[in-house]
């Protein structure tokens, strides 16, 4: 009998589909790998798990009886721990306060014994040692830590719960490779405790190595589960595309011209360690590598929305300083965030509004003219197949794919020269993504200069003319022409140090 | 689909508002004949107008969200009826020059409270509480405790006497000022900026909107209109006491959250407020004609604040 | 930093009134600025979860009106005396407990919400009493004005209020109070029990209050319907002069105490520096927005 099983879990949040339908058997004693694209549902599904999201439908077994949790209070007494991908630690506590935190120890009065928990939490960090890094002690401010260092933390934090049933999303996500031996034989012992594991990762090494079986989800729903014995990189990863898979050798209409259009030197900041790369017109240079090595970082910069420390940017010939989005869309350059909830739009705002907000930003004129502004705005709805019912419509109405249109449609109306793309097709669906793909290609033609970050690796291989590597800040390979595979992409992603 | 869209309609602050409005004439007619006469109207939407036009900066402020209040409106409606009587000193000769001086000087008070919040991150309730200490510690400084300065003949006539259809001056001031504000906000850029930083500040910074200067202008707009408020106030009144626009500060939020603007920011407009506005000037009407003392009417004021908090102003839950 | 501040007040302070540092001045100043002490409190623990409690100082005229009416009403006896203050506490705590239901468990958005019941606390404050009056037993006034052990009675309040202070700083409720302030939804992931932590601060908040509000009996020996009005901001003021961050989890009680000091100190210096009376008001304003200011930014750059 599984110690957990999930079955037919639905989840909708506002009009999107998360969950359609998962089904989910944990044995006791297993490590339970959870694979598939960003945005299929893994998480979501943790979340339900761990009680922190509510489903709309389906049923949960814990040791063959049904639960139903009324939040991640009621989860945790059963018995079940999760290290959020997003970390669940207080940055303004320290590393003991948020290892314990509501399990602090206390004295006889019932006060908290700070000595006891300092040395329990002494003690935890030891089981560490070295990969821990400098600087890591139960007094440290968890907000003073390394990215690496609050992930161990983390780890810490579920692992002094003593939970049973343990679920790491994403839990090696900023670890290097040293970190992750350790965490593994940490997870070995666990098993050999008898508790059961979850592990979502993105490194598929990772999987081979550690779990027991696997099961690939798509599109919100559980494709199919087997021992990881039984089969092969190539059949998880064709399981976790589909039928649909974006091959690398797509039709492509547009070709680079020699003209620079834009030409950074050696940036450095808070995430990126000297980046250099020239990107010509009617160019598309992806930005490769495993996820968070400094690709988002570099867009956001050369966009002036993080501060850079050194470094030259050029745009045409002529010096660009990022200090902020205004002044480098003066200069003719757009951005377009894939995490479209936070950073791209104006949820509960008109479709409208919400096309024409960088227009007017460019124009800097008093007044809107609605029917003017229409006919600037419409070339590219068609263009897009933007697909709404108003204009006056919330945005928040729209589909995933139809949102993340409208953050583009927004910035391709305002003409811009070079396109910043960060990771736009995260969470949407295929038609969209080709979609997306042909708009960039026909923009290229017309000698548009695309740089474009994605988490999707085949996408990034199938679209760009280039593709640099990331690892750490750094540009570490580019790949271009014959050289575009997965397995060179890996061979440079992986080739030199983890994160420090 | 008729029917969704008649209950969508219904279930519109707006219409709320709207319908609460008549049931209360209805109800002071009930109560008290006379209640819902031509003349008595005219004089509550007067007092309506008042609480509107201050109403209309409070709208603003709440529009831009970041937990955007202003609770310096009544500090700078007390501390402009006292500049402006004592520069015109019942003489029309001063009044555009009063006009003039008193709405630069609370556009200014509200400027600077716009940057403190926006360069140095001062959250608005830390900030605009603090400008009202200033402001009123201002007005003592200038008063010396004793209220003085009337206003000039013309100001008055044209606040509180008829000058069109039997209509007082002030009600086609507080339309003009709903036109307006409803033409910013819907037909300008700063408009489409106010909803855009109101509702996702982030996406609104990386859409190219001047985030800083939209929101510091947001606060420098509702001073501006608490100066207008203090001049009306002391057209309407004559001479005003030192504390005279105390009594306008928690009103004007419940106006603009009963008129259907989010207090999370980014939805909601002027024209919703304007209704607000009378809903409670007529809800204030009743208490007093039921001889309701000033306690009850704070009662049942707090009381009508939270439970619109039920309806517009509940936050996400925790759990997804 | 605000100990800091607090040191060179009272330094200047000493030289403007010779007589400060005198036992009977120093435990007079005490009693002066105890109430807002109090109500600073009972705010830092709202605060420290990242919320606000705008109704503190009309739960102060409430209890104020309340206690006074109770034992004025039953003729001063001790019997009526111990009704009074136990009514108080209870409806304090009450006050309290209808805030926190509200932010935490109805959802509702903690300013306006905390903003609206003190109006309706406000109106009840003025429904028991219209206008100040009514006397409360020499017995009472002259315990709180006078000593027990050799220690005046308002040092004894101080030092309970801080005593308690540190007892909770050391519970498991504090740390989740925290944990709260700093991110309300990792707090709720880790199974912090977010919205009972929330309706605790606001508990202890009007608690608080009512302290603050018998300190006041004490000290006026009548009752007042508007004597807590002024008490929310500078309770406020008073948090964040003490260092603790608006946005929650960092700060304490100590420094809201210090911040408390500070507001009433900066008041006696403008006092004693003999400014003329006219200009008082502004100074304060203006000290005290840029205190307000300083806090706030010095709040931030630790963070950064």
């Amino acid at each position: 009998m599984p110690v957990l099983e999930a079955s037919g879990v639905r989840k909708q949040f506002g009009g999107v589909v998360a969950l359609a339908g998962a089904q989910f058997a944990l044995e006791t004693g297993e490590v339970h790998a959870l694979i598939g694209s960003n945005g299929c549902g893994k998480s979501t599904l943790c979340k339900i798990i761990a009680g922190s999201v509510a489903a709309d439908a389906g049923s949960l077994l814990l040791d063959g009886r049904p639960v139903s949790f009324a939040g991640p209070r009621q989860a945790a007494a059963a018995g079940i721990g999760v290290f959020y991908q997003e970390l669940s630690v207080i940055r303004e506590m320290t590393v003991a306060e948020n290892i314990y935190l509501g399990r602090e120890p206390r004295n006889r009065v019932g006060m908290l014994d700070r000595e006891a928990l300092e040395a329990a939490v002494a003690a935890a960090l030891s089981q560490f040692g070295e990969v821990l890094g400098a600087g890591v002690h139960p007094r440290t401010r968890v907000g003073d830590l390394s990215a690496d260092q609050s992930q161990l933390v983390e780890i810490l934090k579920v692992l002094a719960a003593n939970p049973r049933i343990i679920i790491f999303d994403e839990a090696t996500a900023a670890l290097d490779r040293n970190q992750v031996t350790v965490v593994f034989q940490r997870i070995r012992t666990l098993k050999a405790e008898g508790r059961s594991v979850i592990f979502i990762t993105h490194r598929m090494d990772e999987v081979f190595e550690i779990a027991d079986r696997v099961t690939v989800m798509r599109n919100g729903a559980t494709v199919f589960t087997c021992a990881l014995a039984q089969t092969t990189r190539d059949a998880l990863v064709g399981a976790m595309v589909g039928g649909a898979v974006v091959r690398a050798g797509r039709e492509r209409r547009h070709v680079p011209s020699e003209a620079i259009a834009l030409e950074v030197e050696n940036l450095t900041s808070a995430k990126l360690a000297g980046v250099s790369f020239r990107l010509r017109r009617g160019e598309i240079v992806g930005l490769g590598g495993l996820h968070g090595q400094g690709q988002s970082e570099l867009l956001r910069a050369l966009f002036g929305a993080t501060p850079l420390r050194s470094g030259a940017v050029r745009v045409g010939g002529e010096t660009l300083d990022p200090r902020g989005p205004r002044a480098v869309m003066r200069r003719s350059i757009a951005y377009v965030s894939g995490d479209r909830g936070r950073y791209g739009v104006m949820a509960i705002r008109p479709i409208f509004e919400n096309l024409v907000i960088s227009l007017l930003a460019r124009d800097r004129r008093w007044t809107v003219a609605r029917q003017r502004l229409e006919g600037e705005i419409s070339p590219f709805i068609e263009r897009l197949k933007l697909k709404f019912s108003s204009l006056r419509a919330a945005v928040s109405e729209l589909s995933g794919g139809n949102q993340q249109k409208v953050v583009l449609g927004r910035w391709l109306a305002t003409r811009p020269s070079v396109l910043l793309l960060d990771d736009p097709t995260k969470g949407i669906d295929i038609q969209t993504k080709e979609d997306l793909y042909a708009t960039m290609d026909e923009l290229c033609s017309q000698g548009v200069a695309i740089l474009l970050h994605s988490s999707d690796d085949e996408e990034l291989l199938a679209v760009a003319d280039r593709v640099l590597v990331f690892n750490g800040g750094q540009v570490m390979g580019e790949l271009s022409g014959e050289q575009r595979t997965r397995f060179a992409l890996y061979q440079a992603a992986y080739a030199s140090k983890h994160p420090a | 689909m008729p029917a969704p869209k008649a209950v969508a309609l219904l279930t519109q602050p707006l219409s709320i508002a709207v319908v609460a409005i008549l049931a209360l004439l209805a109800a002071g007619e009930l109560l008290s004949p006379g209640f819902a006469s031509p003349r008595q109207i005219v004089t509550l939407l007067t007092i309506a107008a008042l609480l509107g036009v201050v109403a209309a900066g409070q709208n603003l402020v709440i529009l831009g969200g970041r937990e955007g209040i202003d609770l310096s409106v009544g500090g700078i409606i007390s501390f402009a009826a006292f500049l402006a009587g004592n520069i015109m000193q019942q003489q029309d000769a001063y009044l555009a020059q009063a006009l003039l001086i008193v709405l630069c000087v609370s556009f200014l008070i509200g400027l600077t409270t716009g940057l403190g919040v926006t360069l140095l991150h001062i959250p608005p309730l830390v900030m605009t509480l603090g400008m009202l200490g200033v402001v009123q510690g201002g007005l003592v400084l200038l008063t010396r405790g004793v209220p003085s300065g009337r206003a000039a003949p013309t100001l008055s006539r044209i606040v509180s006497e008829p000058i069109l259809f039997g209509l007082p001056g002030i009600l086609f001031i507080w339309i003009l000022v709903g036109v307006a504000l409803t033409l910013v906000l819907r037909r300008t850029t700063f408009g489409f900026n106010v909803y855009a930083i109101g509702t996702n500040e982030p996406a609104a910074a990386l859409a190219g909107v001047p985030v800083r200067r939209t929101r510091a202008l947001l606060f420098a707009l509702s001073g501006l209109l608490s100066g207008l408020t203090g001049i009306l106030l002391l057209g309407y009144t004559e001479y005003v006491f030192v504390g005279a626009g105390d009594q306008y500060m928690l009103p004007s939020i419940i106006a603009v959250v009963i008129g259907g603007t989010s207090l999370a920011g980014g939805s909601g407009g002027y024209v919703g407020t304007m209704a607000g506005a009378i809903v409670l000037v007529l809800l204030q009407s009743i208490l007093t004609t039921l001889n309701i003392p000033p306690f009850g009417r704070q009662i049942v004021f707090g009381v009508t604040l939270l439970g619109l908090m039920l309806l517009y102003g509940r936050q996400r839950r925790l759990r997804g | 930093m605000a100990a800091v501040v607090f040191l060179v007040l009272c330094t200047v302070n000493a030289v403007l009134q010779p007589t400060f540092l005198r036992f009977g001045v120093a435990a007079s100043n005490v009693a002066a600025f105890l109430p807002m002490a109090l109500v600073a409190v009972g705010q830092t623990y709202v605060v420290l979860a990242s919320d606000i409690d705008l109704s503190a100082g009309a739960i102060v005229s409430l209890v104020n009106v309340v206690v006074v009416s109770i034992i004025d009403g039953m003729g001063g006896s001790g019997t009526s005396m111990a009704l009074g203050l136990a009514a108080g506490l209870t409806l304090g705590l009450t006050c309290g407990v209808v805030n926190g239901l509200c932010v935490a468990y109805l959802r509702f958005q903690p300013i306006v919400t905390t903003f609206a019941t003190g109006i309706v606390f406000a109106g009840f404050a003025l429904w028991v009493l219209p206008e100040a009056g009514r006397q409360v037993p020499p017995a009472l006034y002259l315990t709180y004005a006078g000593s027990v052990l050799g220690v005046p009675t308002v040092v004894w309040i101080l030092a309970a209020a801080i005593a308690f202070a540190a007892i909770v700083a050391r519970t498991r409720f504090y740390q989740a109070l925290r944990a709260t302030g700093g991110n309300m939804q990792a707090a709720y992931q880790t199974g912090v029990p977010v919205a009972r932590v929330r309706l605790g601060a606001y508990t202890i908040s009007g608690l608080f209050a009512a302290l603050a509000a018998f300190a006041l009996v004490g000290e006026t020996a009548s009752g007042d319907p508007l004597i807590g009005g002024a008490l929310t901001l500078s309770s406020v003021t008073a948090v964040v002069l003490g260092g603790t961050a608006l946005r929650g989890c960092v700060g304490g009680v100590t420094g809201s105490i210090l911040g408390a000091f500070i507001l009433g100190l900066i008041s006696n210096v403008i006092f004693f520096a003999q400014l003329p009376f006219e200009w008082q008001g502004l100074i304060q304003g203006l000290i005290i927005l840029t205190a307000l200011a300083g806090g706030v930014v010095m709040a931030r750059g630790r963070q950064d």
